[in-house]
């Protein structure tokens, strides 16, 4: 498959470089957790219950005038591509178990995706591209309204809407926001902030990685109750952490850029160097050098390279879309040669002709 | 040494894992290797899983629980009607099976919630306007009481009176189409 061709269908809104802050806040991402009354919660369903949930949101959804939603049986999905739906945040990987009568729908853009009997009947979630709490929320609120007017929403007075986990229930709203936060990283900041964080109802950690790593310096920043505060406070809880840890890390750039800016322009040409021309890229270490060039395209270091690449390329250099890329399935050194190749060409693409859709001003 | 995921093709790897409960070494293919290691990307994954959690909070290795005898004490508690959950069983699993379970284990869960939400065991945020209008009006009646006391307080008495207004209009609202509609 060419490179442009499979940019073309892998790209999606929220990985372009727009919107507030996009220089450090990489994606917003709002989901709202709910169930319908009269069927049990998936993990006590039967089969039954799971056809008729489906086929009451799905009627309502598709039914809408401006619909544009899209309708994908997880179990009619390969493998792959329902990988390839994880990877690129649509669904979540338990949707993506096909034993569970699992569904989505996708809105044209990808922006809104509903899923159907993942660990609630209905999850509902919107990504956007930068730092827009507000709206990401009130897209998903709308969607929420509108089906809240069609179908019987287990509420409770006490406890708000019901949710099969505990942690979810009240708003059954999660909000996050992705960041890039390189220099509070590399500056060993980032160890006291995550736990001073963490006792204001907020948690941080490494988006794509398991525990506390973060590959790419990527953190996911998120509420973690939903009890006792209104959407309203929630999300504005987190704004006002997400907005600290952006004037944060603009200070340590500041910072490292003044006492030592010969070893990190080294650093960050080094890792332009190695995403540009190497043959063999394992993911942590592509990790690191996306991070580091992208470091540089906001310090002004390196210029000539788009902003969305860090976005892009942390969602291409995995598994499945590496495999859909090569159309084959890979073995573990062919996926670093793969990821090589795909590197180098993603760099090619953008010196004739950047992207003339986005004209994001300075 | 054949792979212990798929159990077809031989191990070559040997991964060991880190968690709260101790190292676990795996022996794994190539293939499969890969897969438990790619970047998958979970946003509901919690750092200390709600089991865990939960059990660990109740099993009694809490250190301010001085007694351990209450431990061997029977628990089971009332059943769910609908889907059969019990009060340990939840617990255990860190799931609710349906919505009647909140009313099955209503006096338990403010101590629950309380645990994971930071001492809130009470909705305050978005209510479904098909839920219960009524419901949906005495909150609206409460916010509106609080906010008038704010108003009293900082001595803005017009505002305060106009919202006094407000909330005596809602609550005509209330008992001239509240009565004949209750929870169904």
């Amino acid at each position: 498959m060419s490179i442009e061709k499979f940019m073309r269908n892998a790209v999606t809104p929220w990985m372009t470089a727009y919107g507030e802050h996009s220089d450090i806040v990489m994606s917003t991402r709002i989901r709202l957790a709910r169930n319908l009354t009269g069927y049990r919660f998936p993990i006590a369903f039967t089969e039954e219950e799971a056809m008729a949930v489906d086929r009451a949101v799905t009627g309502v959804l598709l039914d809408t005038m401006q619909s544009g939603y899209s309708y994908t049986k997880m179990s009619d999905l390969p493998a792959l591509e329902r990988q390839v739906l994880v990877e690129k945040h649509l669904i979540s990987p338990q949707l993506a178990t096909p034993d569970r009568h699992g569904a989505v729908l996708l809105s044209e853009d990808e922006t809104i995706s509903v899923m159907v009997n993942e660990e609630d009947h209905i999850r509902i979630q919107c990504i956007y591209p930068g730092l827009q709490l507000e709206d990401a929320y009130k897209q998903a609120d709308q969607v929420d309204d509108y089906l809240e007017k069609e179908l019987p929403y287990a509420f409770d007075e006490d406890f708000g809407y019901l949710t099969s986990c505990p942690s979810n229930t009240g708003t059954g709203m999660r909000a996050s926001v992705m960041m890039h936060l390189p220099a509070l990283t590399m500056t060993k900041q980032i160890d006291r902030i995550i736990p001073a964080i963490s006792r204001l109802g907020i948690i941080v950690r490494g988006s794509y990685g398991e525990g506390s790593e973060a590959p790419g310096n990527v953190y996911q920043v998120s509420n973690q109750t939903t009890l006792g505060k209104t959407e309203q406070e929630i999300l504005m809880d987190l704004e006002n952490i997400a907005s600290r840890l952006i004037g944060h890390e603009r200070k340590s750039r500041e910072l490292l850029l003044s006492k030592s800016r010969i070893a990190l322009e080294n650093r960050l040409f080094r890792s332009l160097g190695t995403i540009s021309y190497a043959r063999l890229l394992p993911s942590g270490e592509a990790a690191r050098c996306l991070s580091d060039v992208r470091l540089g395209i906001d310090l002004g270091i390196i210029q000539d390279v788009d902003m969305s690449i860090l976005n892009e390329l942390m969602i291409f250099m995995q598994a499945g879309f590496l495999q859909q890329y090569a159309s084959t399935e890979l073995s573990q050194e062919e996926r670093d040669i793969f990821r090589a190749k795909l590197f180098r060409e993603r760099l090619n693409v953008e010196k004739p002709s950047p992207p003339t859709e986005i004209n994001s001003e300075e | 040494m054949i792979c212990e995921n798929c159990k077809e093709r031989p191990a070559s790897i040997t991964i060991t894992q880190e968690s709260v409960v101790g190292s676990l070494e795996r022996h794994l293919c190539e293939k499969c290797a890969f897969q438990s290691q790619t970047f998958h990307f979970d946003p509901n994954q919690e750092p200390l899983s709600i089991q865990q959690f939960l059990s660990h909070w109740f099993s009694g290795s809490d250190p301010f629980q001085v007694q351990p005898q209450t431990r061997g004490e029977s628990i089971e508690g009332p059943k769910c009607p609908s889907c059969g959950l019990t009060f340990p069983k939840f617990l255990d699993i860190g799931k609710f099976g349906c919505a009647d379970c909140y009313d099955t284990f209503r006096g338990s869960l403010p101590q629950v919630f309380g645990k994971l939400h930071n001492g809130h065991s009470t909705h305050t945020g978005k209510v479904p306007v098909s839920f219960n209008e009524l419901y949906a009006v005495k909150k609206k009646i409460e916010e509106i009481r609080v906010k008038m006391k704010e108003a009293v307080e900082a001595e803005h008495f017009e505002e305060a009176a106009a919202l006094r207004d407000e909330a005596n209009t809602l609550k005509e609202h209330l008992s001239l189409g509240g009565e004949e509609d209750d929870v169904n």
